[in-house]
């Protein structure tokens, strides 16, 4: 589960590959999928480096990528901040909602705490409703608010070298003993506590990295959109679509959310002609819980085991 | 001289059940005492206590002279205490090395993120520990009982402990296990370590300890060498069943 190999070297090298050539492979309208799959991808990534490592489940992470999206939309549209300077504040908000989320897992696990993190979307929907609709839109959100660059072309390399960016260095990061030491709580949380390290740091540690992804995410996210509509963002759905990305892809991997993200960007896209409506929400549940039901670890694992196959590997 | 590890006047409450009732004992440098009492007589409850898994409800306890009465479980550890469990607690995705890895951890997330595994430390203490070569990239659920102890024992070590609790280390293991296990604790007792060991195996025990303490009901009904807990009348009484 950890060191660095040459092959995996290989791996980046022929994914920014792929990515780099992509425009010159497909057509435009696929290039705007791709993109939903890019920050689809990143909010997996960031889901994935708190509830797939530590094991606590957020249901909460509409309410971080909310922040950061509210908080550069507000600044840039209402009060004419430069976007350079909006994004980070946006970003560092994001990380205090972080710290936020991170308080109830000091006392609580499981379930339980999965549902005090859905109790915080839930809050912030009704928030931007009710306080300062001047400033949020209210129930109607925002549009016309500032795009970094126009064009589907420009935007898709800024969203697949932003995912690249967060991708390798989340997997740095997780290659150290950090990453490690955050798998360990996800398996046993007493026993890294007997093992002399603080489990409460390196959760405020998973929790504040997370929301520093999801702030990034959002934030580049609204800004790609120049809209923001709550009831799609705080949305069960879309809540959902992130964490099965995560899942399917192969939890506690950083490749696997994005072969999640991408795969069922697809096939929700795929489905899109015959149910245009949330009925599709019901089939990539199906697809994907009898994924999840013939292999717990994911597209990635079942990858492996084809190459393995195909190479005569064991 | 401070002990290092002293125990004073410490009792544990859960609701009406005296878990622990006025117990007093300490563990002198390089000793190695045996808890040992009835199923349910508090033993565990005392090393939870000692780790602050628990908190006593009133009673001191000293490690080094220094009360570590308020002090969390991993600010415990870095002082210099660890335990085993009665019941081995893997991290079970993760091979042997990578289990021994996280008890060697520095507890400063920067020192993680910026300093590479020491391999060799990890190796050098899963073989002190008896495992084979072969054993160092297995996982858990691969693993036998006996196997599962010595990496709970590998893990504390690695924790870089100099007073070691161990809460019944010879409970499911086959003969060979014992002797393999009981040799090692015989080898860190000559390298200095302290010991407060807990087993119901008295004659595993007997040759790993310098004296015993035994308790009943939470308090301490004997003290002193093997051979005097042994023949004391309460002991053979409650703990043996015998008059
Ligand atoms: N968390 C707890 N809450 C309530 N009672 C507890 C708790 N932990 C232990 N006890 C009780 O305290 C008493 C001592 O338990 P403990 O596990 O310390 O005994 P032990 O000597 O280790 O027993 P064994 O030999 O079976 O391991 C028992 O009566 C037990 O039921
Ligand atoms: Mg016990």
């Amino acid at each position: 589960m950890t060191g660095i190999r040459w092959y995996h070297l290989a791996l980046w090298i022929a994914f920014v590959a792929i990515m780099f050539v992509m425009p010159q492979l497909v057509s435009k309208g696929t290039l705007r999928i791709i993109i939903m799959a890019n920050f689809l991808a990143i909010f997996a990534i960031s889901w994935d480096v708190l509830s797939g490592r530590t094991g606590y489940i957020s249901f909460g992470h509409p309410f971080l990528i909310g922040i950061g999206a509210y908080t550069s939309a507000i600044l840039t549209k209402r009060f004419d901040v430069p976007l350079e300077v909006a994004m980070p504040i946006a970003v560092l908000m994001t990380m205090i909602g972080g710290i936020i989320v991170f308080l109830p897992a000091l006392r609580i696990k499981g379930s339980y705490f999965a549902l005090v993190t859905l109790a915080f979307m839930e809050l912030i929907y009704q928030l931007v409703q009710v306080i300062r609709p001047d400033l949020t839109g209210g129930t109607r959100g925002m549009s016309g608010i500032k795009t970094i660059t126009r064009g589907a072309v420009s935007n898709y390399y800024l969203s697949a070298s932003l995912l690249i960016a967060i991708a390798f260095s989340m997997w740095l990061l997780m290659k150290t003993q950090l990453g490690i030491a955050l798998s360990a709580i996800g398996m046993n949380e007493e026993s890294v506590r007997g093992s002399g390290l603080s489990t409460t740091k390196l959760k405020l540690f998973a929790f504040l990295t997370s929301a520093f992804v999801a702030g990034i995410g959002g934030a580049f996210y609204v800004h790609y959109l120049g809209s923001i509509a709550p009831r799609a963002l705080f949305d069960i759905n879309f809540l959902f679509t992130i964490i099965v990305a995560a899942l399917i892809g192969g939890a506690s991997t950083i490749i696997g959310p994005i072969i999640g993200a991408f795969f069922l960007t697809f096939l929700l896209e795929f489905l899109r002609p015959y149910l245009p409506g949330a009925e599709r929400y019901f089939i990539y549940g199906m697809v994907a819980l009898l994924l999840y039901m013939y292999q717990p670890k994911g597209l990635i694992a079942l990858m492996h085991t084809g190459w393995n196959k195909l190479t005569g590997a064991r | 001289m401070s002990h290092p590890l002293e125990i004073t006047n410490l009792v544990k409450r859960f609701g009406g059940l005296v878990a622990t009732n006025d117990l007093s004992f300490h563990v002198e440098q390089g000793q190695s005492v045996g808890l040992i009492g009835p199923n349910g007589a508090g033993k565990t409850t005392v090393f939870a206590q000692i780790m602050g898994e628990h908190r006593q409800t009133s009673g001191t306890i000293k490690l080094y002279g220094k009360d570590i009465g308020n002090k969390t479980t991993p600010e415990r550890i870095r002082l210099g205490v660890s335990r085993t469990y009665q019941v081995p607690r893997p991290f079970s995705d993760m091979t042997v090395l990578e289990n021994i890895r996280v008890g060697q951890m520095s507890s400063s997330i920067w020192k993680m993120i910026t300093t590479r595994p020491n391999h060799e430390r990890e190796e050098e203490i899963a073989h002190s520990v008896g495992f084979a070569e072969a054993d160092l990239h297995k996982t858990p659920g691969e693993l036998s009982m006996g196997d599962l102890r010595k990496l709970e024992m590998a893990r504390t070590i690695a924790t870089g402990t100099s007073v070691m609790l161990l809460d019944e280390v010879f409970a499911g293991l086959t003969v060979a296990e014992i002797a393999q296990i009981a040799t090692l604790i015989q080898k860190m007792r000559s390298d200095g370590m302290t010991f407060l060991i807990v087993s119901h195996d008295l004659k595993a025990l007997e040759p790993l300890v310098d004296s015993l303490v035994a308790i009943n009901y939470g308090s301490k009904i004997a003290e002193g060498s093997f051979a005097e807990v042994m023949g004391n009348a309460s002991v053979r009484e409650s703990y043996l069943g015998v008059v």
